[in-house]
């Protein structure tokens, strides 16, 4: 504890009912819940891991997936040094739609920004491989074509969803002096206000789009 | 927003006569129903003391004047209790908002034209405030029944007192710090009026004043008890307890029977009356029709009603026959949004985890949806249809079961007549909730953005601190609000007391939007029913005002609009819209919470916004929410003029 604390802004990205609050809630509160209220706006929520011995903090903003709500989407990725993109494994729509996500975060977010592409409901095609809808090969592909993480997830298992954040805080740079006076102050606060996120999470805000 | 809009009216036919004062008085809507031409020799010294302190306060004093000055009309006293308001407002020490006690009262006098009312509650109020002027309530009580001319004219008072506060607020924009949070009433005052507050206000459950009104014979009775508690120690709070739920009884009934009045008067249902009434609170068994009324789905003329729902509920069945028929390409993109979110609407209700159910918001929202092709459907709309369906549901149950409407399949009572007409009900009245609202889900939804920054400039004015304090912490207000408008808050309250608040909130529906008066987006939702369906691209983009005599409809109104200078009063009924109240009503629900908030960072502030602790808030709580955000608009309603 005695590194600086890193935070890493975040963004999720996505079609509607992929899975961007489900991921949020497992990562954050290790929790799956079936039907979650769709998300309005925006829902934030953070989680601090430790990575080699250094504490990152993630201040994720979990955006709402459906289409009316995209011009909202610029205000929270502009900022943001890494952005989750979405899809849903069983939903060939979700991919296009996650290549376009790409497309804009290449073009009008900060240069650097990291992104993850996740391809989300593995669990759906542990039984039965034929509900796959978007091959494994094809998420890879865009990756290496975009540069991007790539992961398949499984909000409802928790498989993969933890590696996908471990694998973006390993590529941020660890800002020893850019953090806030907050970061490095009011730690134990921060620590009480994570539980309150977590609550948040599972009482209003998140959902599985 | 017709519940007001009588003041306005009244107050500008004779503003010829009273040339500043009621030009003031329009844009302040705690008006008088009359205006005599007297008004202008107000007594100097009483603007004077109200005008050296142009702070919230001031509201406090004012509307405490209010109250007192209704019933009585001996000068000195009225001297004297108007100075016993100043200097209690000045003691701030205790946390209280003044709001939260005075709101109710003033919620019951929103209805400027209703004299009635007012007489009650001047009455009720009297003697929870006033103990001390015992004798002259006691006579003037006996007046303020009689005498309604006279009342009005006490009111008129009041009414320059306010002028005098509203120069004020012209001036700099008056601060109110903290958000009113720390204020004056003192304790020993209100706690002893309180529990006569909370009852009055608590309306669809508890008793009214109206209700209380009916019967003298509880009225006279209450007097001398309640003198005593002169003393603050000798009323226990027990015995205002069982008082209380002997007169909720009563009061329930006489409510009930009171809205049974209006319903089943002979011809035409008196809106205005209704509308009022019904903004304090809607009796459940009353709930279904008054809503149907208020939201301008079911005609007034009572001989029309049942003819005009057989034909509506037949238009909703030609809806589905169209959908279902090989006419209708499917809308594949909308069925599957509506789909995947229907299993999500209100998760912890099961009500809305039976098959029959969904498949029933599953239709209604589709229908929706593919007639209202600018807007489409949006998410949140699914939240917004649930009210109705729930309420119109408990039609369908016997009086014992209603409270249980949330947990009984409706599939093992309702037949499949009822079903259809349930769904056609529904559908109907979201059509006309969401007429009233269209911008907040058309392209670009400006109408929420709209709102949010409504929000935000109100919040900079009511309560500078915490905005200040969002400020430095980098809170946006889209960042919280942003839900609070495309939900109508639903998120952040639970069904019952949601319910509870779109009594009001439909109490607040324009009438004139509702009857079609041009304006860009209300236009868009006629259009699916013509052939000029594809015009409806044209207000994607809605700041764009279209011409509304394209559509045969006349041209002032819109006129006004774009120019928001004009004061025509058209233009003040359509301003004053569901839209607006609900950004007061944000704001007052923001500003509750602003001690906590000023003492969070962001992360703090916007993980209590996301999850405020709503869980256990009654109807009474929201009750109080949607008092201070009368008085907001009250207060701020000139800042709005600009808004719309």
């Amino acid at each position: 504890m005695s590194n600086p604390i890193t935070s890493i802004k975040l963004v999720l990205l996505g079609e509607a009912a992929v899975g961007k609050s489900s991921i949020v809630l497992r990562f954050v509160s290790n929790d799956f819940s079936e039907n979650k209220e769709p998300t309005i706006g925006a829902a934030f929520l953070t989680q601090r891991v430790n990575i080699n011995n250094n504490t990152i903090k993630f201040e994720i903003w979990d955006t709402a997936g459906q289409e009316r709500f995209a011009s909202l989407a610029p205000m929270y990725y502009r900022n943001a040094q890494a952005a989750l993109v979405v899809y849903d494994i069983t939903k060939p729509q979700s991919f296009i739609k996650a290549r376009h996500w790409v497309k804009e975060l290449h073009e009008q977010a900060s240069k650097d920004i990291i992104i993850a592409l996740v391809g989300n409901k593995v669990d759906i095609i542990e039984n039965d491989e034929s509900e796959r809808k978007v091959a494994r090969e094809e998420g890879e592909r865009l990756a290496e074509e975009e540069g991007l993480i790539f992961f398949e997830t499984s909000a409802k298992t928790a498989e993969n969803v933890n590696d996908v954040f471990l694998n973006i805080g390993e590529k941020i740079p660890l800002k020893n002096d850019n953090s806030s006076p907050n970061d490095t102050t009011i730690t134990e606060d921060q620590r009480i206000n994570l539980a309150a996120s977590a609550n948040a999470t599972s009482e209003a805000s998140s959902c599985s789009c | 927003m017709g519940v007001r809009s009588g003041s306005t009216q009244m107050a500008e036919r004779s503003s010829s006569e009273v040339g500043l004062v009621s030009s003031l008085m329009k844009s302040w809507r705690i008006a008088s129903s009359s205006v005599p031409t007297s008004s202008s020799s107000s007594s100097p010294s009483a603007v004077k003391n109200h005008s050296r302190s142009p702070s919230k306060k001031n509201s406090n004093s004012a509307t405490n004047n209010n109250s007192s000055k209704s019933f009585i009309d001996d000068g000195n006293f009225c001297a004297m209790s108007k100075q016993k308001n100043s200097t209690t407002t000045r003691k701030s020490s205790s946390s209280y908002s003044p709001l939260r006690y005075v709101s109710p009262t003033l919620s019951s006098i929103d209805s400027p034209k209703s004299s009635f009312f007012r007489n009650q509650y001047s009455k009720h109020h009297n003697q929870s405030y006033y103990q001390h002027g015992n004798n002259h309530s006691t006579s003037t009580l006996e007046k303020s029944n009689t005498d309604s001319i006279k009342h009005d004219k006490y009111f008129q008072d009041l009414d320059e007192d306010w002028s005098a506060v509203i120069d004020d607020y012209n001036m700099p924009i008056p601060t109110l710090t903290n958000g009113g949070n720390a204020s004056p009433i003192p304790q020993s005052n209100t706690s002893r009026s309180r529990p006569n507050l909370t009852r009055s206000s608590t309306s669809s459950s508890i008793a009214t004043n109206a209700g209380l009104a009916m019967t003298p014979s509880l009225q006279y009775p209450k007097l001398p008890s309640l003198s005593r508690t002169e003393s603050p120690e000798v009323k226990s709070q027990a015995e205002l307890e069982n008082e209380r739920e002997a007169q909720e009884l009563t009061a329930i009934m006489q409510r009930i029977d009171k809205f049974d009045c209006i319903l089943q008067s002979k011809h035409i249902i008196n809106q205005q009356e209704l509308k009022e009434i019904s903004w304090n609170g809607v009796p459940k068994p009353n709930r279904p029709k008054v809503w149907k009324i208020l939201i301008g789905y079911l005609p007034l003329n009572i001989k029309r009603q049942d003819s005009y729902l057989k034909r509506k509920r037949q238009e909703y069945v030609n809806g589905l026959n169209h959908i279902s028929s090989n006419n209708h390409s499917k809308d594949t993109a909308a069925w599957h949004q509506i789909e995947i979110d229907i299993p999500r609407t209100n998760p912890h209700i099961s009500l809305y985890q039976f098959k029959s159910v969904q498949n029933s918001l599953q239709k209604v929202l589709y229908l929706w949806a593919i007639r209202h092709p600018a807007s489409g459907y949006v998410q949140g709309i699914n939240d917004l249809v649930t009210p109705f369906f729930e309420v119109f549901l408990t039609e369908y149950l016997s009086q014992s079961q209603i409270d249980d409407v949330e947990n009984i399949d409706p599939q093992t009572y309702l037949t499949e007549e009822q079903w259809s007409n349930l769904e056609a009900d529904t559908f109907w009245c979201l059509t006309k909730l969401l007429e009233q609202i269209t911008d907040n889900y058309i392209h670009g939804q400006p109408g929420i953005l709209e709102q949010v920054k409504n929000l935000s400039q109100l919040v900079k004015r009511i309560d500078s601190d915490l905005y200040d304090h969002f400020q430095k912490e980098h809170v946006e207000f889209i960042q919280f609000s942003f839900r609070w408008m495309n939900c109508l808050l639903m998120r952040e309250f639970q069904m019952g007391t949601v319910i509870r608040m779109w009594d009001t909130y439909l109490a607040e529906t324009s009438t004139e939007t509702t009857n079609s008066i041009p304006y860009t987006s209300s236009n868009e939702i006629s259009l699916p029913k013509t052939p000029i369906q594809r015009n409806a691209s044209t207000f994607s983009t809605p700041v764009e005002t279209t011409s509304p005599s394209s559509y045969g409809r006349s041209a002032p109104v819109t006129t006004s609009n774009t120019t928001s200078v004009n004061s025509d009063d058209s233009t003040r009924l359509r301003q004053s819209s569901l839209n607006e109240f609900h950004v007061f009503v944000c704001a007052a629900f923001l500003i509750k919470w602003s001690e906590q908030l000023l003492d969070m960072d962001f992360q703090g502030i916007i993980t209590f916004l996301q999850n405020p602790p709503t869980k256990d808030w009654t109807e009474t709580d929201i009750e109080m929410l949607l008092s201070e955000a009368y008085i907001w608009q009250s207060l701020y309603k000139d800042a709005t003029s600009h808004w719309l």
